[in-house]
Parts: structure tokens; C-alpha cells; sequence
């Protein structure tokens, strides 16, 4: 495997800082996507607004394993210094940004997207990965609500 | 675009369950720009071949969801991307460069000579 990069979480509080966006395409091909999102896990699709040229969406998962939560997102051909992952309270917001150089001019599209963890996430241990254009963010559960198994004799 | 003209779109699919990536195209006065997002592909699932006509690109996914996961929602897919164009032999493709980075290849496909932009002198 070529070079994992590992960031480091930084927990936030709020006010986080938005990036400066550039205009881009206002309709979303996710805008059925997003009210689903929303419904399966009460997510808030936040970070962006019409004002900062609308939503730029990438597809994410939500996974788990007996110890941890995942979340992966579609990130292709974006810097890690440019990959943002915030955790405030029980939201968790993947942020970036593409640059997009055209001669002289750069032109930057930032874009977000915010989804729910459960509670039992140990939020100071989270980690997350960057390599071929996938991020994956891994959360780990805590002791009490990683299943248990008991065994129980029987006589 | 000449681009368009004479690279025109995208033919059959060979792999039987493949996707489309996203990509873009431009023009310099020697190559063409070939831009396609493949995230998740790493070089070693990545195969360009050249032939008279014909350019393809497939690229499988190097992450698959491991045993003992379960997924509570999922957005990306699974099934590798393919992509392949027509073309009327306006590439040089001996010296197709291909560059891939964080899910992102690059093409540079060098024009043949015959369409080369020729400047001729006014005796």
C-alpha cells in the first residue's frame, strides 16, 4: 500500500471556519439523495450555502465492525492539507476543497457534508486516512457498547 | 471542439456491470487533456490500452467491504469504472502519458502528426 497519510482529528467548537467558494453548479445531483440521508440518519447537510455557490456533493458510507464506526467518502483528487474532518458534539463534518487550475487562475470549490454519530463514539480517538481519493474516518466505539459475548454453561 | 469531433464518445462496455466516471477533456495545440476521477483506484487496478481506434480505460476499486462489516448506508459503489473512446487515430499513442494521484488520472495524449496544427510559409 502506498503511504497512508493519517491526519489527526482536531475537535472543534464552533464558529468552525467555511472556506471561500467559488461559483459552481447549483443543482445537485444528490437533492433526492440528501432528504433520504437525512431521514436514515437524522444527518444535517451543512457547510454550504446558496450564497457560497451551492452543493457540491460526494458520495459517503456509514459502516461498522464490532469496534468501530467508518465513514468513506469520495474524495478524488483532492490535498490532504485541504481535507477537513470536525467533530462537534455528535455531528461529524468531512469538508474540502478542489483546486482547479486554468492558466493564471485558480478556481476553488469547497464542499461539505455532516452526518450523525451515535453516542457511544469515542470522539477523542477518531481517526482518519486519505489514499486513492477515499477518506476514510474511523470512530471508535466505546467499551460498554462493543457487543459482549458471554458464554453461558449449560448443565 | 475538435476534441469532440473526431474523439468521440464512449463505445460498449466490456466488464458487464461497469459505471461511467466523471470526466473532462481539453485541448492543448500538441495533446489532448483527458481528466478522469476514479476514486479509490489504485496504479495496480488501473489498465489503459491503446489500440487502433480505440482508448480504454478500466479501473477497479482497490476496497472492498471487509467480512465482519456491516453497512448501515452506502452511496459509493463497488463495480469498477470503464471508460472508452473513439477515435479516428488523431493520438500518437505510442506516448500517451498517464499520470494517477489520490483517484485522479491525468492523460496526456499527444496528437498524431497528421492533425497537428502546421504553419505554412508564404513564399
Amino acid at each position: 500500500m502506498q503511504g497512508m497519510g493519517i491526519m489527526r482529528l482536531i475537535q472543534y467548537s464552533y464558529p468552525s471556519t467555511r472556506y471561500a467558494a467559488a461559483l459552481g453548479d447549483t443543482r445537485s445531483p444528490w437533492t433526492g439523495l440528501e432528504s433520504e440521508i437525512d431521514r436514515m440518519f437524522n444527518s444535517v447537510v451543512s457547510g454550504y450555502s446558496a450564497a457560497l455557490g451551492g452543493a457540491r456533493h460526494f458520495p459517503v458510507d456509514f459502516l461498522e465492525d464490532k469496534n468501530n464506526y467508518y465513514v468513506r467518502a469520495e474524495l478524488p483528487g483532492v490535498t490532504r492539507e485541504d481535507v477537513g474532518v470536525e467533530i462537534v458534539e455528535n455531528s461529524l463534518t468531512v469538508s474540502a476543497v478542489r483546486r482547479q487550475k486554468s492558466g493564471e487562475k485558480e478556481d476553488s470549490y469547497s464542499f461539505s457534508r455532516s452526518v450523525s454519530v451515535p453516542d457511544q463514539v469515542q470522539s477523542d480517538k477518531v481517526a482518519a486516512a486519505y489514499e486513492n481519493g477515499i477518506l476514510t474516518v474511523t470512530l471508535p466505539k466505546r467499551e460498554e457498547a462493543k457487543p459482549r459475548k458471554v458464554s453461558v454453561s449449560v448443565s | 471542439m475538435s476534441f469532440l469531433n473526431n474523439f468521440l464518445g464512449t463505445a460498449s462496455a466490456v466488464e458487464s456491470a461497469s459505471v461511467r466516471p466523471r470526466y473532462e477533456t481539453s485541448e492543448a495545440a500538441e495533446a489532448y487533456l483527458l481528466t478522469v476521477y476514479l476514486p479509490g483506484v489504485a496504479k495496480e487496478n488501473l489498465e489503459i490500452t491503446g489500440e487502433a481506434g480505440e482508448l480504454r480505460i478500466v479501473g477497479r476499486r482497490a476496497w472492498k467491504q471487509p467480512d465482519g462489516w456491516t453497512s448501515l448506508y452506502r452511496e459509493t459503489g463497488e463495480e469498477p469504472f470503464e471508460l472508452t473512446f473513439e477515435h479516428e487515430n488523431v493520438v500518437d499513442l505510442d506516448a500517451i502519458r498517464a499520470e494517477l494521484r489520490d483517484g485522479v488520472l491525468k492523460l496526456t495524449l499527444p496528437k498524431a502528426e497528421s492533425v497537428k496544427p502546421r504553419k505554412i510559409s508564404v513564399a
